[in-house]
């Protein structure tokens, strides 16, 4: 009995840490990817982010992002068309791409690095994504940016190679709200 | 006596001809095809030459004004009128032809990167219902641009079949007669 209350202490989410909510409408995750050597702006309309943390520990919280792939805005109605077909998202069968932090590092007052798996595609990669937590309206502001490259995920091969490069740099801007 | 332009602004004008067709067939093409790569590929090149034809018309304006020719000469007076008119529209269609593309360019969210080498800078901020305005502007300028070279290249080939002035050989140099 004692040992189960213990393991059930260790295992709850501590007292201190906090659920917060994300502020869709004022959050934003943005991509620039190159095409023909011009950074090309797009993002994703819908997501959803869970964060739990203790304000004064960061480091010891829980981050997840999922992100709704059919959702893309590439810029461009026909680029939209293109990224959700299998070559690239495949949004079909991987409607969700989803980053979970296992752990967190603090760089300095506000800095931090996410530590975790993103998966796109069902391909699981090591994922380590700085950000920087401000406090904003009561809540948190999460922003950073981190690189990827499509290739480890299988997004968009073949002839695309060739105009499309395969580093892009990802965006986010996260209001969470108590 | 002055029989022509020197050879930089006619390689210039010739230049400038070779461009806006190239430019003209990458982007005829364009409107019925379907995202691909070399659709990007072609966006950018169509880019990339309509830049260059901006970037070379100030070059060519400078040229022209040290190549002083008495254009009015062997003209009615209605006659020199037309064709300073359709000298200056011409001109301003190929500042105003690349540059509205440049600024739908811009408005469309899609910068212009010259050569994949030299981004410029966005004329104005990503706003598609802008871009579409620009679209139109630029398509009818190209339709108007279009139009005046058929209607000079017309006057060009007038003069030299029905009048045998010498006024095309200003621009083609191996048609002047030699001293």
């Amino acid at each position: 009995m004692k040992v189960l209350l213990v393991l059930l202490m260790a295992l709850a989410v501590p007292a201190w840490a906090q659920d917060w909510k994300l502020d869709a409408g004022k959050s934003q995750v943005r991509f620039v990817i190159r095409q023909m050597n011009v950074p090309t702006e797009g993002g994703f309309r819908r997501f959803i982010a869970r964060a739990s943390f203790d304000p004064a520990r960061p480091e010891a919280g829980h981050f997840r992002v999922d992100v709704d792939t059919a959702s893309i805005d590439t810029g461009s109605a026909e680029g939209d068309d293109e990224v959700k077909r299998p070559a690239w998202f495949d949004t079909k069968n991987h409607p969700w791409a989803t980053f979970v932090a296992t752990s967190v590092r603090r760089e300095a007052d506000g800095r931090y690095i996410a530590f975790g798996e993103l998966g796109i595609k069902g391909r699981n990669r090591a994922l380590a994504a700085p950000f920087t937590l401000i406090r904003q309206d009561g809540g948190w502001l999460a922003q950073g940016r981190f690189l990827l490259k499509r290739g480890a995920y299988g997004i968009g091969g073949g002839d695309w190679a060739e105009v499309v490069a395969d580093d892009l740099e990802v965006r986010f801007n996260l209001v969470l709200l108590p | 006596m002055n029989q022509g332009y020197r050879w930089p602004l006619v390689g210039l004008h010739w230049l400038t001809l070779l461009l806006i067709v190239a430019a003209y067939v990458i982007g005829s093409l364009l409107e019925d095809m379907t995202l691909s790569p070399l659709k990007l590929k072609f966006y950018a090149w169509h880019k990339w030459v309509g830049m260059a034809v901006l970037f070379l018309l100030p070059l060519r304006l400078l040229l022209r004004l040290r190549d002083r020719i008495d254009h009015a000469a062997g003209l009615l007076p209605w006659e020199a009128r037309a064709s300073a008119a359709v000298h200056g529209a011409l001109y301003l269609l190929l500042l105003a032809v690349p540059l509205l593309g440049w600024l739908q360019s811009s408005a469309a969210g899609f910068p212009v990167v010259w050569f994949g080498v030299l981004p410029l800078p966005d004329m104005v901020g990503k706003d598609k219902a802008l871009a579409e305005v620009f679209k139109e502007l630029h398509e009818g300028a190209v339709n108007l641009l279009v139009t005046l070279v058929a209607l000079h290249a017309a006057a060009a080939l007038y003069h030299q079949h029905v009048r045998h002035d010498g006024v095309l050989a200003r621009m083609v140099p191996w048609l002047r007669s030699r001293p």
